[in-house]
């Protein structure tokens, strides 16, 4: 099938939007390792394990289908809280890997439980009301309102976000653990507390996303885990580890740049591509598109 | 005293007799796997639900005749392969030779199947052959050719060519406004993608449709020409994804009259909602066997309106309707793979009767070849929607199917092509 201008601008703003939950996944990897300059791998797992909360809590107790991405996301801020102690707090500080594999080991837990839990089927999933089926047509282009929704809430999450960080108690507090630890300590910051309160922040943020990713196709299946977490991870990478605004733009850019590459080179070859940019941002700009100065040898 | 010690003494060396070999079993014991974690897992959830259903069903009705004339109760285990090649076969090693099973009914994915049928012996009496000499009753794996494999391997799964060729030669007839085809699938799934590229795209240009953009390369309608053609001319997404955009844009610009969609429940509901949403709906679509399912009606039964598939299995008898109830109250559900479970047990049952087993561990090599040669010779068994012929050669079944279409959130019976 021939491959026209639209068609490639199309798929540009199609995988722009979706990009959105890459963004806000981004955006949850980048928080915790800007306030513990450590990757919590399991926090996709937890943004979707907190949807599949919010969706069983809902089916329990006959709840109205809204509330799911209400509870969804309380429940990831709590299971958050559980891969923080499991795997951050009970390991210590200086043993950055063992916070890595934990973590890891934190995500395939979770993504096993849920598998057994729904003998790995997928379940129906609530979508965004009218949003849900709204399409905007713009001359020969299209806009999925699902998914304007999602990139809308991404945004202002940054602008959330950077509020709490720069300019409330607990952004000073923030920053003060991530900048200096044991200063931080001696000026009576509770740092795990701090800590703490970034992974439920992490976590509330995930597990929207998580809710919005099983509502832009109506389902939720455990597949969603590992792609979403590779794909959160590297825009959190190319964005810059510790940027917000990074997480977001790298996260709108990799949803571009895999629809662009499954428009032109087809399902088996997309994914070479994103990595292929990953690649790049690694040896050429290491410290990402906004993240702090890694120095070289 | 001293009759009571005696007495027991005897009822001891009887039991050791027993024990010890040239006696009848009181239970026959067959082994089952198959997918029970990972994302497939629902497929093993429905087969062990009906393998339990059918043994239950066995057991209540007295058990299984034995070669002397006395009844033993049906057993199972089940193994979970996980849809992994690897584990598939370390359990068809470990039941062949740690367990007296006597047959083993499994596993779930084709991928699977093909590895671990590689490892049983493949043409019987073979002795420089030391595969596995254990038979194999397949209720799932439905990639097509798979029980030729080996000799001691047979399958009681849909025949996929047969079924879309039928299809499309009945839609040709009856739609004759249907002219041209486009498609996708699933690239990362062996069945999907399998069947599509090799199956059924080439059953539609068997039967005169043609693909919309001209005809693909090397592809003559024999099954399997050009399937690589096949593929890389369709519009293609993996198990995994949640974004069909660039996909189902690429249905709705072919503008074709007919759109097959081969993939699981998960992606087809994503990709159909997609389609749905663009306002991309074709005149017709045709969909993979399994996706025949519960979980599509669940998840798009609005998108999936008008979708025909052909299925081995539906509700359409009272057998069937039974099996579909005590599926459900063993936490599953039947569908075309799940209710071969059903038959299968059925069929062991049978064979075990006809060829005299005596269920005596110390023979169960003997009898397990006994059974392969039972299997091998049965010419039709009896199925929950009608006769199965047995394809004796192959290994494969020749299975009775329907043409359902999706209507109103359920499964409808749309044609019998036996009619």
């Amino acid at each position: 099938m021939s491959v026209g201008f639209i068609d490639i601008l199309q798929s540009l703003i199609d995988g722009i939007l979706f990009g959105s939950i890459y963004a806000l996944i981004g955006l949850g990897f980048t928080l915790i390792f800007g306030a513990m300059e450590k990757l919590n791998m399991a926090y996709a797992a937890s943004s979707i394990g907190g949807a599949y909360v919010g969706l069983g809590l809902a089916t329990l107790f006959s709840l109205p289908l809204f509330l799911v991405f209400l509870i969804g996301p309380v429940a990831a801020g709590l299971i958050s809280i559980l891969v923080y102690l499991v795997s951050f707090r009970l390991i210590p500080s200086t043993n950055h890997l063992g916070s890595l594999m934990a973590s890891i080991g934190a995500l395939f837990f979770i993504d096993e439980v849920i598998i057994h839990e729904t003998q790995g089927s997928p379940l129906t999933f609530p979508e965004l009301g009218i949003f849900a089926e709204a399409y905007f047509m713009f001359g020969d282009l299209g806009f999925r309102g699902d998914l304007i929704f999602i990139m809308i809430f991404g945004l202002i999450s940054m602008g959330v976000i950077i509020y709490l960080l720069y300019y409330t108690r607990l952004g000073l507090a923030t920053r003060a653990v991530s900048q200096q630890n044991v200063a931080a300590r001696l000026c009576g910051i509770p740092i795990h507390t701090i800590n703490i309160s970034t992974f439920v922040l992490a976590g509330i943020l995930g597990g929207f996303a998580g809710c919005m990713a099983a509502a832009s196709v109506g389902v939720i299946s455990p597949l969603l885990t590992i792609p979403i977490t590779i794909k959160g991870l590297i825009a959190a990478v190319i964005g810059g580890l510790g940027s917000i605004r990074g997480a977001i733009i790298a996260g709108l850019m990799i949803g571009g740049v895999e629809n662009f590459f499954l428009l032109v080179r087809g399902v088996n070859e997309r994914d070479i591509y994103v990595f292929l940019l990953l690649f790049v941002f690694l040896v050429l700009r290491p410290n990402g598109l906004f993240g702090n100065e890694i120095n070289r040898d | 005293m001293i009759s009571k010690i005696k007495s027991l003494k005897l009822a001891a060396l009887a039991f050791a007799t027993v024990i010890a070999g040239g006696a009848v079993a009181d239970t026959i014991k067959i082994a089952g796997w198959g997918a029970k974690s990972g994302p497939l897992r629902s497929f093993g959830v429905n087969s062990e639900a009906i393998i339990k259903a059918a043994i239950d069903r066995v057991n209540e009705n007295g058990g299984v005749k034995l070669a002397d004339g006395s009844m033993a109760k049906m057993s199972y285990d089940y193994y979970d392969s996980a849809c992994n090649a690897e584990q598939g076969i370390a359990i068809a090693r470990k039941v062949a030779s740690e367990t007296n099973a006597l047959i083993g009914i499994g596993p779930t994915c084709s991928g699977v199947a093909a590895a671990s049928f590689g490892v049983f012996q493949k043409k019987v009496g073979d002795s420089s052959d030391t595969g596995l000499q254990m038979p194999l009753l397949t209720d799932t794996a439905v990639r097509n050719g798979l029980a030729k494999i080996s000799q001691w391997t047979f399958r009681n799964t849909p025949n996929e060519p047969d079924m879309y060729d039928k299809l499309f030669a009945w839609i040709a007839k009856t739609n004759p406004e249907i002219k041209t085809i486009y498609g996708g699938t699933e690239t990362n799934q062996g069945h999907s993608a399998g069947t599509y590229s090799k199956v059924i795209v080439q059953a539609a240009v068997r039967h005169g449709f043609e693909w919309v953009n001209g005809p693909i390369d090397e592809v003559s309608g024999k099954i399997g020409s050009g399937f690589k053609n096949v593929l890389s001319s369709s519009s293609n997404w993996l198990m995994e994804d949640t974004n069909f955009s660039v996909q189902a844009r690429a249905f709705k610009k072919s503008g074709a009259d007919l759109f097959i969609v081969s993939s699981h429940p998960f992606t087809t509901c994503g990709f159909l909602k997609e389609l749905s949403r663009m306002k991309g709906m074709p005149k017709m679509m045709v969909g993979l066997t399994s996706s025949s399912s519960a979980e599509v009606m669940k998840g798009c039964p609005k998108q999936a309106e008008g979708m025909i598939i052909p299925t081995s299995f539906a509700p359409i008898t009272a057998a069937a309707k039974e099996v579909a109830a005590l599926a459900a109250a063993n936490g599953g559900s039947a569908d075309l793979h799940s209710a071969a479970a059903w038959e299968n047990v059925m069929i062991i049952k049978d064979v075990i009767e006809a060829v005299g087993i005596t269920g005596d561990p110390s023979k169960v090599k003997e009898e397990r070849a006994k059974m392969r040669d039972g299997l091998e010779a049965l010419e039709t068994t009896e199925g929950l929607i009608g006769k199965v012929t047995r394809v004796q050669d192959e290994g494969e079944a020749l299975k009775p199917f329907v043409f359902v279409h999706a209507k109103n959130g359920n499964w409808e019976v749309l044609h019998d092509p036996r009619k």
